[in-house]
């Protein structure tokens, strides 16, 4: 039903009434073994967890791993995005025919498996970090690409006529009204694609890999490391939930003029505005992007070296049989 | 003997045989100018891999790969693969719809609190990789079919309760004033109202979860398992069976199409429909 939200502001009624189900949640986990519920063997308790997680980070560079992942996803999606907005800008404004034409050969390609395409691409480039990012562009390709043209073609025809008897050229409108009016739907495109591979990049790194997240649970479950298993599970959930915030917030902080977006629901909440985004914090994080861009290659490179010679840190010998 | 159906057909008046010809026709035509872009694509792959201007030991030629699925249909394997593989995915999503679709009117209708305290613990729950809980749940469970199948549910179930709470939350409220100016109460409300307004939400929900149940089917099955269709397509990988590794992948997709069909099929009525109850310009 339609509701407005009251405006959320940092009340601790609030705040007790959003939370006290996670904490009683987590209370449960970390009680739930001491009180002979589940086995510890099985599910160690939260802090056990956590502990896990502290070690994995000391000795186990879990900071190269978290940064090789999301490296990973971010080099994906830039390629996904290289070629899904400017084809689907092009398709759904210029060659509306052609769009017509290769819409059922898209979907088809949409439908194709990520999975299936792994091995095939294993073929073609061998097993080192291609055909993973190939696979993660494929995945966020397709959001993005279907999003954007859907975006194009639904620009509202009365800004179009608005702006041609102001005398705006094809050039000025499309860059003055068709780019800004889709950019909402792009963005959308992009926050499911993100999604998608984030998803995918845990099973791509847990199939043929030797670094990232989905490689440790990889290794920790196949040496029966229980509590590693959570520990680096426990990264995984923290990360995803933080990605999904962050572009839900820079979804709403980007495009105030629309109907803000639930980080829930992943849909628009009706009659509830955005905010608008001060430029600090746009350049803050186009900053943060670049340096876990700039870490996560050289995290990248590293591995590789720590693979190629074991020797140099003999912790990760053993950690990466 | 073999003239009789024309005869048969000529009897009932030339006009008729020509306009059913003609109608046929038509009908091939649309369907081909419909999909020639699909259908140009498997010529071009077709022929070039004939002509071996791409390696056809890397693309084997479309008709082979046909050739390779009918013969292993015609031997059973498919059959057996395909039907090991549908007993994954089909519990797994109708789970799924079953927890789903009422979690989610819960969560969007008349339990706001409900929600408030939800949000947080669902979102970190829808969080939780099917792949992190299948090395979880295979500590518990062992690697039978059960895991697989949970973890098919798992990846179903978000997209269901989600749609169905957007749905839910987003029914248009003077449909609710005039339900309460007719004196409905809350139930009558929900039955008459919210769920009929909240299908196409739901039906949008089903449709995005079958396709992650296969998704996830060939996932879980190129992880571990000894039979099914993603197993079928490592398998052919790893002993560089290609053209069946073709085989399995376009069955894949192919069986992903008719229950993608089948399911626009039974919402037909509500996908068409748009959130406000009339009917959407375009169907997709």
């Amino acid at each position: 039903m339609a509701r407005l939200d009251r405006a959320a502001g940092w009340r601790p009624r609030r705040l007790a009434e959003k939370y006290w189900l996670l904490a009683l949640g987590l209370a449960a986990w970390e009680l739930s073994g001491a009180l002979g519920l589940t086995d510890p063997a099985f599910v160690p308790s939260l802090s056990q967890t956590l502990s896990a997680t502290r070690e994995l980070w000391e000795r186990a560079f879990l900071f190269n791993h978290v940064m090789v992942s999301l490296t990973r996803v971010l080099i994906g999606l830039i390629m996904a995005l290289a070629v899904a907005v400017p084809f689907g800008y092009a398709l759904g404004r210029a060659f509306p025919a052609a769009a017509e034409a290769l819409g059922p050969l898209l979907r088809v390609f949409g439908l194709i498996n990520p999975y299936c395409l792994f091995p095939l691409f294993v073929v073609f480039f061998g097993s080192g970090e291609t055909p993973k990012i190939a696979v993660l562009a494929w995945v966020s390709l397709w959001p993005i690409f279907f999003s954007t043209l859907t975006g194009v073609r639904n620009v509202d025809p009365v800004l179009l006529d608005t702006g041609r008897s102001m005398g705006a050229g094809k050039l000025t409108s499309f860059l003055r009204i068709v780019l800004p009016a889709a950019a909402p739907q792009v963005f959308s495109g992009l926050r499911i694609g993100v999604g998608m591979s984030f998803f995918i990049l845990i099973a791509a790194e847990m199939t043929g890999a030797t670094a990232g997240l989905g490689w440790i649970i990889h290794s920790a479950g196949a040496l029966y490391q229980v509590p590693r298993i959570y520990g680096a599970g426990l990264c995984v959930v923290a990360l995803g939930v933080g990605l999904n915030r962050f572009l839900v917030f820079l979804q709403n902080g980007l495009f105030f003029w629309k109907e803000s977006v639930d980080p829930l629901l992943g849909a628009e909440r009706p009659s509830q505005g955005g905010k608008r985004i001060s430029s600090l914090k746009i350049a803050l994080a186009l900053a943060a992007f670049l340096l876990v861009l700039a870490v996560g290659v050289h995290e990248i490179i590293l591995a590789e070296v720590r693979l190629n010679d074991p020797t140099a840190i003999p912790e990760y010998r053993v950690w990466s049989r | 003997m073999d003239t009789m159906p024309v005869i048969r057909l000529a009897a009932h008046g030339p006009q008729k045989a020509e306009r059913l010809l003609r109608q046929t026709l038509a009908a091939l035509g649309l369907f081909a100018r419909r999909y020639a872009s699909v259908i140009g694509f498997l010529l071009l792959w077709e022929i070039l891999s004939r002509l071996k201007i791409i390696n056809p030991i890397f693309f084997p030629p479309f008709t082979l790969v046909l050739d390779t699925i009918l013969r292993l249909f015609e031997t059973g394997v498919m059959g057996t693969h395909v039907r090991l593989s549908l007993m994954r995915a089909l519990p797994g999503f109708f789970l799924a719809a079953l927890v789903g679709v009422p979690l989610g009117l819960a969560l969007g209708t008349f339990f706001p609190r409900l929600k408030t305290s939800l949000e947080i613990p669902l979102e970190v729950l829808s969080q939780i990789n099917p792949f992190l809980l299948f090395h979880i749940l295979i500590l518990f469970m062992g690697i039978g079919e059960s895991p697989k199948i949970a973890i098919i549910f798992w990846a179903c179930l978000w997209p269901i309760t989600f749609a169905s709470a957007h749905g839910a939350a987003t029914v248009n409220p003077v449909l609710l004033k005039a339900g309460r100016a007719f004196g409905l109460d809350r139930l009558g409300l929900l039955i008459k109202i919210v769920i009929p307004a909240t299908m196409p939400h739901v039906f949008s929900g089903l449709r995005l979860s079958l396709g992650y149940s296969m998704f996830m089917l060939v996932a879980a099955e190129m992880m571990g398992a000894s039979g099914g269709l993603g197993w079928l397509v490592l398998s052919s990988q790893e002993t560089f069976q290609l053209t069946r590794m073709y085989a399995a992948v376009m069955v894949i997709a192919f069986l992903g199409l008719i229950l993608d069909a089948l399911i626009r099929a039974l919402g037909h009525r509500y996908l068409t429909l748009s959130l406000e109850g009339f009917p959407n310009a375009s169907e997709n």
